[in-house]
């Protein structure tokens, strides 16, 4: 006989959130996630009050020194691009700036990089310039050093789990 | 310290590059080389004609019509893309199993493998050495074959290593050095002599991160070098062993590569990583 019993537990799914991608989801047994990041920068905002997030997975910090049509078919590869995208995204499924918590991982460096060539450390302040001007504070950053790692958002509960490759893990 | 000779002799675990695939790569490194040269050698290979034709079949290339011949092959995707995917299906074997001791998952050294090659052959033809692409790829491909041997080693040292790296200052391969009495790129360069690699394919091997400061002079071991550190920004089938390599910022001036530029081939290398992963389990 076929077992008739249906479970009202969603199925939890995870999302993976690649270099160069932006995701947002209102699925409460979803988690996004972006694996491996390197000078990249992983950014999480997610909104409490109506329970939606996203996950933007970008590697450079600044659109305009490439070609215009790089950017424009490109957004979330940058910082400044993928950083609007994101708001304008969140704010158009009723997100209110107000309510976001941010969480930021990655910008990690190689030995000795020097400040023009240093790509993690310029992703850090785009991302840190772009949440300035829009006055939205972050909750938590894990940023720079020599380290990979791991950034999930748990769209049920708001929760980020970053794990560092070999080292640390933290829930935020 | 492990006995080094003990860990040298664990090349013979490694599976050989097949004879034809040895010869392309010579005939590859060869600026005085022809490209018939190197067809010829792909035709009259029965077995490695079969695989080429199989990979250029399927779905990923989307050609219109179905190629029975590795001349068709050659016509319709060049010969450059043919060469690289006979490199590509000779060193993929090796590359697949999940080394121990790196952190890394199943195919994670052949994904890093891969997209530090496309980003050296990237390097190499936005930098005017067009004629050494084949060259510069080979080498990239193959640069951490090494650690495929290394990767038991590292575990078993791993607390050391990890003391020197994140307490102490080392890069990883200087620590590896340290503790092991060899590292990734020397046990590389050992696995070329042993299969009678070109004397300039073993040394770009051997001093992929550019520890020997001669080595920084030499532009296209510079390539190599670069292409690896993209993917380590990129975060590309990276390990435990991270971002902890040294930059060598005189590579990048001596190459005349500009802040942009860099930006720009790392722009290039993630659009051709996006791209990778269906190619990756083609070959």
């Amino acid at each position: 006989m076929l077992d008739t019993h249906i479970s009202h537990q969603p199925i939890s799914v995870m999302t993976a959130v690649n270099f160069g991608e932006l995701k947002l989801s209102r699925n409460p047994a979803e988690t996004l996630v972006a694996f491996s990041i390197g000078a990249g920068i992983g950014v999480t905002m997610y909104d409490p009050v109506i329970k939606v997030g996203g996950l933007l997975n970008f590697v450079l910090p600044d659109s305009s020194t490439m070609s215009s049509s790089q950017a424009q078919f490109h957004p979330f590869m940058f910082a400044d691009t993928g950083l609007a995208a994101f708001s304008d995204a969140l704010h158009n499924i009723g997100a209110k700036t107000d309510n976001l918590k941010v969480v930021i991982a990655g910008g990690a460096q190689i030995m000795d990089q020097t400040a023009a060539f240093n790509i993690g450390h310029k992703n850090h302040q785009a991302v840190t310039s772009y949440l300035g001007e829009k006055k939205l504070a972050v909750h938590y950053a894990d940023i720079g050093g020599i380290f990979m790692r791991t950034l999930r958002l748990d769209i049920g509960n708001g929760d980020n789990l970053i794990q560092t490759l070999g080292q640390t893990e933290a829930k935020v | 310290m492990t006995n080094v000779d003990d860990i040298i002799s664990g090349i013979d675990t490694l599976r050989p590059i097949p004879p034809v695939a040895a010869q392309i790569m010579a005939l590859a490194e060869d600026e005085n080389s022809s490209m018939s040269e190197i067809a010829d050698l792909i035709v009259h290979d029965p077995s490695l004609t079969a695989s080429i034709l199989k990979i250029c079949n399927a779905a990923y290339f989307g050609l219109s019509r179905r190629v029975d011949s590795v001349r068709d092959a050659i016509v319709l995707l060049g010969l450059d893309e043919i060469i690289e995917l006979v490199l590509l299906n000779a060193t993929a074997e090796n590359f697949r199993d999940e080394p121990d001791g790196y952190g890394l998952g199943e195919g994670e050294l052949w994904q890093h493998a891969v997209l530090s090659a496309y980003a050296a052959k990237i390097l190499a033809e936005s930098h005017g050495f067009t004629s050494q692409k084949h060259l510069v790829f080979t080498a990239a491909l193959l640069k951490d074959i090494g650690k495929i041997i290394m990767g038991r080693f590292v575990a078993f040292s791993y607390e050391k290593i990890n003391i020197l790296v994140h307490s102490r200052g080392y890069s990883f391969n200087e620590a590896e050095k340290e503790v092991i009495g060899i590292n990734h790129e020397e046990l590389g360069a050992r696995v070329g002599q042993k299969w009678r690699f070109g004397d300039q394919l073993i040394y770009m091997i051997r001093h992929h991160h550019m520890t020997d400061k001669t080595a920084r002079d030499d532009p296209e071991t510079a390539l190599v070098y670069l292409a690896d550190i993209i993917c380590m920004m990129i975060g590309f089938g990276t390990g435990v062993d991270g971002l902890a390599y040294r930059f060598y910022s005189e590579v990048l001036d001596r190459m005349k590569l500009t802040e942009k530029d860099l930006q720009n081939v790392i722009f290039d290398t993630g659009q051709r990583r996006q791209k990778l992963d269906k190619l990756l389990y083609l070959v």
